[in-house]
């Protein structure tokens, strides 16, 4: 069938999907004990002030009216109020998102890297001790509770050592650890900016070696004079003018994603902290997921290693490292792309324990909250909303992959 | 051609490095130090749960903002213990009560603006009076702490005297108009019919006060949590002479739990830690040296409430026997570490009127348990069963271990059989609600400080009507109204110990502990206090 | 039809597979050690009562000073009401091992049927049962559970049961995979046309070959249900308060970090790593042996 016809059949089959998980947990909500409307009450009790409240959340309707008053509602986009605070839910879940959407981004960047390295160690010292400590690594890494992992690594890192913070995603303000004074001073203080001025220095530099050309060739003095030149306006530009210009107020949120959102305002300083708060709970999450591709590395990895052409290019004389990350990692890349698009759901089932564990601000976090105030809008809603995403990674995964595998035509 | 030789990767190295030394070096000296500007950043895990309107906001945090945005018509000075003489003026200046105990009648600060340059006058104060009682929000402070049974109504008598006429002689009705449901809103911000809620994006719109210290120039939520406050000192605030607020901006951040609370302050991203941190944390942090822990009084309490409507507890005997066995020692050293204080009373400590009454029934007393249980036929092969329900929300601190150990010590009795029940918040409600419970854990804040607050809501028949414990004695009644309606405080105090006496015999609710307050703060913050009034006072914060 | 089929009762598949384990090499030995794993927790918290050194629950409160670390004393270190850890440690696998065979139980009650009817009775009830298992299959199943337990409350029973829900999907798509391809085999075509029942087919030749894969899917049941236990009791939906569980150290141990007191969570912690990874070696094993892959 067509591309279109096959999109168009594959967004249809969501639709089912996505009403009977909204369905079950519709009625397991009502159904089961635990009232919201009791949740807006502490001391005095007035029956008719219950059952205005009642009222209010729609809760005095039969179930069926409910269910489809919610899905009219649903089909014109609208996601509810929430039962506990009353701000529409559609409002919370996007602004909550964007946080799951940066931590899941990273954690699947680790899990990728870490299970194609070890993925690929193991394939070349096939049964030997080596693959052996990686295959149990991998195993064990998925046995842990993430959670678990994430306070030790607390534990180790936030407690002990103090290099990284304890959790949080860090505030709109950014400021940087321990710094309370606001702005007359370069963020960080005098040694980190200029240090920061360098690094710029640095990769201007670079940039301009391998614009022009000149890596291959050997460096003389004129050319290293030029180079030399270009740092040192770099650094005097950055230093001397560009922090009173880098201010460490309010990040400007574009995308809400505070790695890309500092990077677009050309603050290396907001990056930094963004990133600085991302670390570990990225590699909570990414550690217990590489386990899988670890796995699918090694195998795919293992007969690749074997085919002629490998041999071939090894007896030309190139360097190992460039037969496989170059050549042969590339049959992987398929079965690896559809990994990621297989893991997905199970990425953001783990994202909701590390959220919990880091206090990171996001989708995960504010299921389990919302839960906890029996808040049945916000949470259909963000089934939801969950359901809609899995189908639709599930649905570019295939895509991507019937797209790039030309043995596959559509 | 010339000039052309190769330089070796080394010798580049080593020129980069140099520049570097050399530009840290010039610029280091080059750069001017900062100025000074007074910020104070304090840390939270508390969040406002449900707005900062004083006709709705009923939550301990909403008040702490309230009392930093807006003024009463009287406060409670710093280091106050609750007595009469720590009644200051606010913006009342003096105030007169007639002998009946009925008429008050307050004179107002004059020149005191609102932010728009309107002057503050009696008008204010019978809109914002007028309008907490006509807005009645069932969860609302004026509705729980019954403004309108105490309230006639207000008057304006001159464009700066206002008249209170109550329905009943209140002698805590100064105490009454000292807590943040009484602050003056300003009518511009607080629609008449309406609560005013947070508006994302207007901070100044999200709030309707206006005459206190502070002004709020921002409040962001996200999904619903705070994330960030900002308090900036108001140039009209009527005490601006005095030199308050101290500190001209307060930045308030809001964490998730008291493992990142405690982690902040100790890491120094903060300057104060308040509320709550774990008795663990605390007793860690007394240790650091670049830290400075403070202990005030408390007036929170927790207390075990017992259901009247059917057996075990229908029978006072029973009740009676249960609460000699509580051994508040082993609570107060093992689940707090010695950091709250025993309580043998519904008055907490330090507060007039407050007695030792339940000491009577020992700390633990198993004989007496023994004793009065035996005649019943409770004895060690059949004992008395019942269920012990706590709350597993964090809503209190450590009530999971708070039930543990209560449940030890009265199986310590030898006769006493607990199941241990816990429920999350909106379940624990619900149960105390349906009066499903045997034996329930709750605690209380005080709304304003006077013994009546801890006793009318608890052991008064309608007063104490949402405990749902069924707990109806009219002698009891009686005295609790003669008490709240004398204005003699020798008088009152002999009412509060029969008061007293009367609920030991009855046992329907059993005092357990009075918690502390605590903060945590940089070794240069100077000003804070922790007084019976549970607030804190933002403006007299600042850091040296 | 490239190798007879021969019919044998279930169990004289099985054990022959166990009883070569040795000599099927390394995924003889993850079985057997796996194995060895699981049997010691088991034995341990069933033997609990008579070799922890103190009382793990409320009457062994203050045992010792709180958070006192690791030492010849208590080698786990206490907690910070006083109570040994190593006792807790212990005592603490029942509820985990409980709430694991209860939703096992629960799910080769419900799934294993469900997918041999539905699969081989075919049609539209077989199409919207898949559809409804996919949806629930697809979905992160975290959320589902953590919704059904709030709503359920506290107990094994409700946990085993949140577990359950979330995990029948798995065994109906495996069981369903089998007998849609013996459903089509010649042996079974010829039962059919002698007149043998449905439900003779399906128990006396279907299910035998199904049960390889059924296993398989079970001892990954057990790992998951063991963390997704832990998990539900993270976020506050686990046992009573006085039942000693690794998974409440866990969730009650995170208060205590900020005091350094690192013992409280890390011993319960690597128990459950052990019980899980002793449950996932076992699968890994068996799935290779029951299931031979090529290649590997």
């Amino acid at each position: 069938m067509t591309l279109r016809a096959y999109i168009i059949s594959r967004i249809l089959l969501t639709i089912p999907m996505i009403l009977i998980l909204l369905t079950m947990v519709f009625v397991i909500m009502r159904v089961l004990p635990g009232d919201p409307v009791l949740l807006h009450f502490e001391k005095a009790e007035h029956p008719e002030a219950i059952e205005e409240m009642r009222r209010k959340l729609g809760l005095d309707k039969p179930i069926w009216v409910q269910y489809f008053d919610y899905l009219f509602g649903l089909l014109r986009g609208d996601l509810g109020k929430s039962m506990h605070d009353f701000s529409p839910v559609a409002e919370q879940i996007f602004s909550a998102f964007p946080a799951t959407l940066e931590l899941a981004i990273y954690s699947m960047i680790v899990a990728v890297s870490i299970g194609i390295f070890l993925g690929v160690e193991a394939s070349k010292s096939y049964n030997q001790p080596k693959d052996h400590t990686i295959r149990v690594f991998g195993i064990v890494t998925y046995a842990i509770p993430i959670f678990f992992l994430g306070m030790i690594f607390q534990i180790i890192f936030a407690v002990n050592l103090r290099w990284l913070p304890v959790g949080g995603r860090t505030y709109p303000a950014m400021e940087p650890k321990g710094f309370t004074m606001p702005l007359s001073q370069p963020p960080g203080g005098v040694t980190t900016h200029l240090f920061l001025s360098c690094v710029a220095g640095l990769i201007v530099s670079t940039l301009c070696l391998v614009a022009f050309k000149l890596k291959g060739k050997k460096i003389t003095r004129k050319i290293l004079g030029v180079l030399i030149s270009v740092f040192l306006a770099t650094w005097i530009l950055w230093a001397w003018v560009g922090w009173h210009f880098i201010s460490m107020g309010e990040l400007h949120i574009a995308t809400g994603l505070y790695t890309i959102d500092s990077l677009l305002e050309g603050n290396l300083y907001k990056f930094a902290e963004a990133i600085r708060y991302l670390i570990l709970p990225s590699l909570t999450l990414g550690l217990v997921l590489s386990g899988v591709f670890i796995r699918l590395t090694r195998s795919n990895m293992f007969e690749t290693l074997r085919l002629d052409f490998v041999t071939a290019a090894k007896a030309r004389g190139l360097k190992e490292r460039t037969v496989i990350y170059g050549y042969a990692l590339r049959n992987a890349f398929l079965p690896i792309l559809t990994m990621m698009g297989l893991q997905f759901a199970a990425l953001l089932a783990g994202a909701i324990l590390t959220e919990t564990t880091f206090s990171w601000p996001g989708l995960g976090r504010y299921i389990v909250e919302r839960i906890n105030f029996r808040d049945y809008t916000a949470i259909q809603g963000a089934v939801v909303f969950f359901g809609i995403l899995v189908s639709i990674v599930s649905l570019v995964t295939d895509l991507l992959y019937a797209y790039l595998d030309p043995r596959i035509r559509l | 051609m010339r000039g052309t030789r190769a330089i070796s990767r080394i010798a580049i190295v080593g020129i980069v490095i140099a520049i570097i030394v050399v530009a840290a070096v010039v610029g280091y000296f080059l750069m001017q130090p900062a100025k000074k500007e007074s910020v104070l950043i304090m840390g939270t895990t508390d969040t406002v749960e449900s707005c900062l309107d004083p006709a709705r906001a009923y939550d301990y945090f909403g008040w702490e903002i309230i009392q930093a945005l807006g003024s009463g018509l009287v406060e409670y000075r710093p280091g106050a213990t609750g007595a009469a003489e720590d009644i200051v003026p606010a913006l009342a200046t003096s105030w007169s009560v007639s002998s009946d105990g009925l008429v008050w009648t307050f004179n107002l600060r004059q020149g005191v603006k609102f932010d728009d340059g309107t002057e503050f006058n009696a008008t204010h104060v019978k809109y914002t009076f007028d309008r907490g009682m006509g807005i009645a929000d069932p969860e609302g402070p004026f509705v729980g702490i019954g403004y309108s049974d105490i309230i006639e109504n207000v008057t304006v008598v001159s464009k700066y005297v206002v008249r209170f006429y109550l329905k009943i002689p209140f002698s805590a009705f100064l105490s009454l108009l000292a807590c943040q449901a009484s602050y003056i809103v300003d009518p511009k911000y607080a629609p008449p019919d309406q609560v005013v809620e947070y508006k994302a994006g207007d901070a100044r719109g999200s709030h309707p006060m206006g005459l206190g210290p502070y002004r709020l120039t921002k409040w962001t939520r996200t999904a619903g949590r705070d994330q960030e406050m900002v308090l900036e000192a108001n140039p009209n605030y009527w005490n601006a002479s005095g030199g308050y607020p101290k500190t001209q901006k307060i930045i308030i951040k809001f964490y998730a739990d008291s493992a990142s609370l405690a982690l902040a302050i100790d890491a120094g991203e903060i300057d104060i830690a308040f509320r709550q941190l774990s008795a663990t944390d605390i007793n860690n942090l007394k240790t650091k040296t670049h830290l400075k822990v403070w202990e005030g009084t408390g007036a929170f309490i927790q207390y075990l409430v017992l259901q009247e409507k059917r057996p075990p507890f229908d029978n006072p005997t029973v009740r009676k026997a249960v609460a000699a066995a509580i051994n508040r020692t082993a609570i107060v050293n093992t689940v707090f570490l010695g950091q709250v204080k025993k309580l043998y009373s519904m008055i907490p400590i330090g507060m007039f009127g407050h007695r030792d009454a339940f000491l009577t029934l020992g700390d633990p007393n198993y004989t007496l348990t023994r004793t009065l249980l035996a005649p019943l036929g409770y004895n060690e092969t059949h004992k008395l069963t019942f269920k012990l329900w706590y709350e597993t929300s964090g809503h209190y601190p450590q009530s999971p271990e708070l039930a543990q150990m209560l449940k030890a010590s009265l199986e310590a009795s030898g006769v006493i059989s607990v199941t241990l029940e816990g429920r999350d918040w909106a379940q624990y409600r619900q149960e105390r609600i349906a009066e499903t419970m045997d034996a329930y854990i709750l605690g209380w804040y005080p709304d304003y400080i006077d013994p009546d607050d801890y006793i009318y809501p608890f052991l008064h028949s309608s007063g104490g009507s949402w405990l749902h414990h069924n707990y109806n004695n009219t002698e009891m009644d009686q005295l609790i109204e003669w008490a709240r309606g004398n204005t003699s405080q020798s008088v009152r105090e002999q009412l509060y110990e029969q008061i007293q006496d009367l609920m030991v015999k009855d046992c329907p609710i059993i005092p357990i502990y009075q918690g502390s307050a605590w903060a945590v703060t940089k070794t240069n913050v100077k000003g804070v206090y922790l007084d019976i009034t549970q607030s804190w006072r933002h403006w007299l914060v600042y850091k040296e | 039809m490239s190798k007879p089929i021969v019919k044998r009762s279930m169990l004289s598949r099985i054990i022959p597979a166990i009883g070569s384990l040795r000599e099927r090499g390394l995924s003889g030995w993850l079985v057997i050690f796996g194995a060895a794993i699981v049997i010691s927790i088991i034995l341990m918290t069933l033997l609990a009562p008579w070799i922890s050194p103190y009382d793990p629950t409320t009457k062994g409160v203050n045992v010792g000073a709180p958070l006192t670390p690791p030492n010849s004393k208590f080698p786990f270190g206490t907690n910070h009401l006083g109570q040994d850890m190593l006792s807790r440690v212990i005592s603490g696998g029942g509820v985990m091992l409980q709430v694991a065979f209860l939703s096992v139980a629960i799910c080769l009650a419900i799934g294993v049927p469900l997918g041999l009817f539905s699969s081989y009775m075919g049609g539209i009830l077989d199409r919207s049962v898949c559809l409804v298992m996919d949806s629930i299959y697809a979905f992160p199943g975290l959320i589902l559970a953590i919704a059904i337990a709030a709503m359920l409350g506290r107990g094994v029973v409700n946990m085993a049961l949140s577990i359950a829900v979330v995990y029948v999907p798995s065994y109906f798509r495996v069981v369903r995979s089998q007998v849609l391809s013996i459903k089509e085999m010649p042996y079974v075509e010829a039962a059919r046309s002698i007149g043998a029942k449905s439900r003779t087919i399906l128990f006396k030749y279907i299910l035998p070959n199904v049960v390889p894969s059924i296993v398989v899917v079970a001892t990954v049941n057990f790992a998951d249900a063991i963390l997704t236990a832990a998990g539900l009791t993270f976020v506050g939906l686990g046992v009573e308060v006085d039942i000693p569980d690794w998974g409440w150290d866990l969730a009650n141990g995170r208060k205590l970090l900020p005091s350094g007191a690192w013992w409280v969570i890390t011993f319960p912690g690597i128990f459950i790593i052990l019980l899980a990874l002793g449950f996932t070696l076992m699968g890994e094993g068996l799935s290779e042996i029951l299931n031979p892959k090529l290649g590997e």
